[in-house]
């Protein structure tokens, strides 16, 4: 994991394959070809890319789908995306077959910030918000760090995903539920507020979810002065930068030159925020 | 081997395709991806002699084959753009179009004053078009005498030529073709984005924070076909044509309906490169017809 921008590919990805893995949760693996230009395909974690599954003479959808990396295998080429399919885009992008085409742009943004030598990081995941905590978890655990606390919610155990798929990313995985089908019955808020109470040093908050869930996870760590960083989603379209469609509004006090930089772009100044730069 | 060189308004075009103005900001985000020196030009993202925050998110939803904005001019201002970003912009081998807006008449022709002392701009794109600006208390672009007075007052600030890019959201686009011709324009930009809305029908709510915003992309290529023709019958100053151009048959479509030149917009969105494959197809389309002049083409509709 650097803290370099990657070089952005833009290529023809193939499924390898596409699975279920929650309820409406699916996880699809592309083999994404390198170019001359970036022979190895690097992914920092907290990165996205823009896929297209509109079909070349196709219309429909238009705009590509901005989509967090769970894994990559850089030595194969191999990137995992896990969404939900909550319309007809995502949708789409289901029902591509095995070994068939997808557009594939980046990976763009910044990358989480690596925690400093000793911290503890805790990730904070809530629904499809999860995915790239879990490749984030990843590079931590591989490059031997503090061990990553993983806490996850859903809505139900229906919307959690397997034990299987987070193992990578931490063998401390606590689970909550709103419904109490699984795990804490309540708010990933209060299994962070018991993981504050634990003692350990230096946490370091790292979130992805819904956006009153990260409001209340920023809230909480601000209370315990914990530094948190969120990834935030927006409505994309170019995710590069031109069209100035994916903003958030910055926090009071941040510096701000003009006017002009009262909103933040997601896809470059983001995804990834320092908890205390965003208003919420 | 066609000739694809054409002079749009005094400007001289490689080829006749440009992108559009706020589809390639200030050109530095998009160099990855596109080499700019493929193009006939680019036209920058708009700037106010003021910088603005812009709208309140969401600003972008997607519609049926296309989708609509409501971004607001985000932009720093006249005095950032030519420190921060016009020095970037000038060591582009393409034609650089500044298009500019502002509250009033006499402000635009301050920002053209301005801008004349800056070296190496190609020409000034008036937006007297955005629907996205309300804060101007009105849209020159839908009234012929506020459009003429915009562009009058730019026309006497500047020695470039003067480009008026209309608004399809009027009862009688001629008319203001003819107005902004009148007020000394050198060419037409077309079209602007559709004014249109999408519904959360559960959450009673609009999906865009500024309730409207400018419908783009495949969807409205027909309208600008439409519009751009009536327009081609009404002035006598050179048309870029633009509104869903997405592939080199589009793009030759609005050349045979009138356009001289033409801007690829909300297609770089999607495929940030594509505007040289479009040159590519327009060359590749050309040499196949034998044609051997891209000028040629332009105004050749037979009705």
């Amino acid at each position: 994991m650097t803290l370099t921008r990657s070089a952005s590919a833009d290529v023809t990805s193939k499924v390898v394959a596409t699975t279920e893995v929650a309820e409406a949760f699916y996880q699809t693996r592309l083999r994404v070809p390198t170019r001359e230009q970036a022979p190895v395909l690097t992914v920092e974690p907290g990165q996205f890319v823009q896929l297209q599954p509109r079909p070349p003479e196709g219309v429909y959808p238009y705009l590509r789908i901005p989509l967090s990396v769970s894994a990559v295998d850089e030595a194969g080429g191999i990137v995992d995306v896990l969404y939900e399919v909550v319309g007809p885009k995502t949708g789409a992008l289901r029902r591509i077959a095995v070994g068939e085409d997808i557009g594939f742009l980046g990976p763009f943004g910044n990358g989480f910030p690596t925690p400093s030598t000793g911290a503890t990081p805790i990730l904070v995941g809530g629904g499809i918000g999860v995915p790239p905590l879990i490749y984030f978890g990843t590079v931590l655990r591989a490059a031997g760090t503090t061990p990553p606390i993983l806490v996850v919610g859903a809505r139900s155990k229906s919307k959690h995903l397997p034990d299987g798929l987070l193992d990578s990313a931490s063998h401390d995985v606590r689970r909550a539920t709103d419904d109490g089908s699984l795990g804490h019955a309540g708010l990933v808020t209060d299994l962070l507020q018991d993981a504050f109470g634990e003692g350990h040093q230096a946490p370091v908050v790292y979130t992805c979810g819904p956006h009153a869930m990260m409001a209340a996870v920023a809230r909480l760590c601000a209370d315990h002065k914990v530094p948190c960083f969120a990834s935030l989603e927006e409505y994309m379209a170019c995710g590069i930068g031109v069209c100035v469609g994916c903003v958030v509004e910055r926090a009071n006090g941040t510096s701000q030159s003009s006017p002009y930089d009262h909103y933040a772009r997601v896809c470059v100044d983001g995804p990834i925020f320092d908890s205390r730069q965003i208003a919420w | 081997m066609t000739d694809l060189t054409t002079n749009f308004a005094g400007i001289e075009l490689r080829n006749p395709v440009l992108l559009a103005s706020g589809t390639c900001g200030y050109g530095e985000e998009l160099a990855p991806f596109l080499d700019l020196a493929r193009l006939g030009g680019i036209v920058t993202k708009t700037i106010t002699p003021e910088p603005r925050a812009g709208n309140a998110p969401p600003r972008i939803v997607e519609t049926a084959a296309g989708m609509l904005n409501s971004i607001g001019l985000q932009n720093p201002g006249i005095d950032a753009f030519v420190q921060d970003k016009w020095p970037y912009l000038a060591t582009l081998d393409t034609q650089i179009i500044v298009n500019i807006a502002a509250p009033t008449a006499q402000l635009h022709g301050a920002m053209a004053a301005r801008l004349e002392e800056v070296q190496g701009i190609a020409g000034i794109e008036v937006n007297i078009s955005s629907p996205n600006m309300k804060d101007g208390g009105m849209l020159f672009g839908c009234s012929p005498s506020a459009s003429r007075e915009v562009i009058a007052a730019v026309r006497s600030e500047t020695r470039r030529p003067v480009i008026a890019k209309l608004t399809p959201n009027v009862t009688d686009i001629a008319a203001i073709a003819n107005a902004v011709e009148d007020g000394g324009a050198d060419g037409i930009s077309m079209i602007n984005t559709l004014l249109g809305m999408a519904v959360d029908w559960r959450t009673r709510k609009p999906i865009l924070g500024n309730v409207t915003g400018g419908l783009s992309g495949p969807a409205i290529k027909p309208v600008a076909l439409a519009l751009l023709w009536k327009v081609r019958q009404a002035v006598n100053i050179p048309i870029m044509g633009l509104g869903g151009i997405a592939t080199a048959a589009d793009a030759l479509e609005f050349l045979v309906a009138g356009a001289a030149a033409v801007q690829v917009g909300t297609s770089t969105f999607v495929d940030p490169g594509g505007a040289a494959d479009i040159v590519a197809g327009i060359e590749r389309e050309c040499a196949a017809a034998d044609i051997t002049r891209v000028g040629d083409l332009v105004g050749t509709l037979r009705v």
